[in-house]
């Protein structure tokens, strides 16, 4: 598939957005936001301030309470349950907690996404092998998730989120359970799949982090948008 | 569609085999139930064998005064025939009767000594009168003393058995509505002690549901490895129940095939053994899936 990088395509956009839990104050307020195709967008914030919220909302774990989410123009709450499978084929997820599957090796846990969409076998033994080298991690596929270090799992996290080719990947505070160096390293490979085209979300409230990235910045407080900067720089922490 | 079958089939393998205790666990709780529905469904099936023999060997005994003549007797046993309540009706000679009272009291000399002290033949012809079914032996007695034939008879001894015939019936009917009764206490039993283990297994998987659903697996790809699940689970508990009540059967059968000599736990068990093999299979199976579809229902939200 040939992926053109044309940055003044609308990949996510949200139009007017609130979202409420139950009785508390919204944890999304009014939120107007537009992605383009291929941007890095970090999304800070203090904890509580609605980061997570906000990329529930894209990959549909979650529903507005008012407003719409677009994604590549498609209002959200226009697709049927039974094809939700298929939106969420199209973004790659990656937690602070990785969500990897304990009882399945390495080269498993990345085939899995594949299995699950119905790809054939002949390419998932092709691509699960290429993509964990893409991460640096060829050698140890057939280890479990509790053999491997942290950084290591995360990586993992990031080659499953990358397998189906999917047009954006988000990153709900990637690095929270990792030491510095490894963190440096997921923001590296992050701008790496950017380079190559893929929509990149990172949320996470640690500046180092997202200096690091050094791109477009979203500021959370309180569930508003309280700054959205092309270059942006995260100073409180 | 195939490959989804392969793969998912392949998953409920794995899941099963990787979560050994809980599977130990569901297999185990399904194991006791089918047990414990078969073994009743064999006791309840003996039980009604020997009381059907019992009821066999209910009948009304008419007894013909000593000078009726043949023909009447005959002509007894004709009308009795052609009554639509009646199954069978036997003719005893007085010969036929001595020597039945002999053989019965062969190993009592006073009894036999006494009898040939007599002489004649002191016993009475008779007809054993079956009915088609216990209650009609009221209506077949009446038919029987307001005849043409009530002078040639001697006595009919119903009233004597009619006291075991009720009881009888009594027990008979007692005996069903318990074992009806313990049937559907276990089957409610053992429904919510599976739906509850195999919840309690789903409840174990559901971060990988969650995986499942974040890298964009249909529903029907998350459900099936559950349900194949409670597939395997149901097959493997039958194969284990059947040998156990078998062996069950095989010993309990040794001990009092002496005192049952009618009926036989094992031939039963034998006859039925397809049947017991079915019907646990498919209450395993259907138990395994429909827990699974509603533990799973939970999960899938969204």
């Amino acid at each position: 598939m040939d992926k053109k990088i044309v940055y003044n395509t609308l990949m996510i956009r949200f139009d007017q957005v609130t979202k409420k839990f139950k009785d508390d104050s919204p944890a999304l307020e009014d939120i107007n936001l537009e992605i383009k195709e291929g941007e890095f967008v970090s999304i800070v914030g203090a904890s509580g301030a609605g980061k997570s919220t906000l990329l529930k909302l894209i990959y549909a774990e979650e529903k507005p309470t008012i407003g719409t989410v677009f994604f590549k123009d498609k209002p959200l709450d226009s697709i049927k349950r039974r094809k939700m499978p298929f939106h969420r084929r199209n973004i790659g997820t990656v937690f602070q907690d990785f969500k990897l599957l304990p009882k399945k090796t390495v080269f498993e846990n990345v085939a899995y996404a594949l299995e699950a969409c119905g790809a054939p076998k002949a390419e998932i033994m092709e691509d699960v092998p290429q993509i964990l080298d893409i991460v640096g991690l060829g050698e140890k596929m057939h280890k479990f998730p509790r053999e491997l270090s942290g950084g290591e799992q995360q990586r993992v996290a990031l080659a499953r989120a990358l397998i189906h080719k999917p047009l954006v990947i988000v990153a709900d505070e990637p690095t929270g359970n990792l030491d510095p160096v490894s963190s440096v390293e997921l923001v590296e490979l992050l701008l790496k799949i950017n380079n190559l085209g893929t929509t990149v979300l990172l949320a996470s409230h640690d500046k180092d982090i997202v200096n690091k990235a050094a791109k477009r910045m979203v500021i959370l407080e309180k569930g508003k948008i309280i700054g959205d900067e092309a270059i942006g720089e995260y100073k409180i922490s | 569609m195939f490959l989804v079958i392969g793969r998912t089939f392949k998953e409920a393998l794995s899941n099963f085999f990787r979560n050994g205790w809980l599977s130990l666990a569901a297999v185990t709780v399904l194991i006791l139930s089918l047990y414990i529905l078969s073994l009743m469904f064999v006791v309840t099936k003996t039980a009604n064998g020997i009381l059907t023999d019992v009821e066999n060997k209910v009948n009304v005994s008419v007894y013909f005064k000593s000078d009726a003549t043949p023909e009447r007797m005959e002509a007894l046993q004709n009308q009795l025939e052609k009554n639509a309540d009646v199954a069978s009706v036997d003719f005893v000679s007085r010969e036929k009767a001595l020597e039945n009272f002999k053989r019965n009291n062969a190993n009592e000399p006073i009894i036999i000594k006494s009898l040939e002290e007599i002489g004649d033949n002191p016993l009475l012809a008779s007809l054993i009168v079956k009915a088609n079914n216990q209650t009609k032996y009221d209506s077949i007695v009446s038919a029987i003393s307001g005849s043409d034939y009530k002078d040639d008879i001697s006595r009919v001894n119903y009233g004597k058995n009619k006291e075991i015939i009720d009881r009888l019936n009594k027990i008979i009917t007692e005996i069903k509505k318990f074992g009806l009764g313990l049937v559907v206490l276990f089957s409610v039993i053992s429904i919510l002690i599976v739906f509850n283990t195999i919840r309690i297994t789903i409840y174990t998987h559901k971060n990988e549901i969650e995986v499942m659903r974040l890298v964009g697996a249909s529903n029907t790809f998350i459900r099936l490895p559950f349900v194949f699940e409670g597939i395997l689970y149901g097959i493997i508990a039958t194969l284990i129940s059947t040998v156990f009540v078998f062996v069950t059967i095989f010993l309990v059968n040794s001990k009092i095939s002496t005192i049952l000599t009618s009926q036989n736990l094992l031939s039963v068990f034998y006859h039925n053994v397809l049947f017991i093999i079915g019907v646990q299979l498919a209450v395993g199976i259907i138990l395994g899936v429909v827990s699974s579809m509603i533990a799973i229902r939970k999960y899938l939200k969204i």
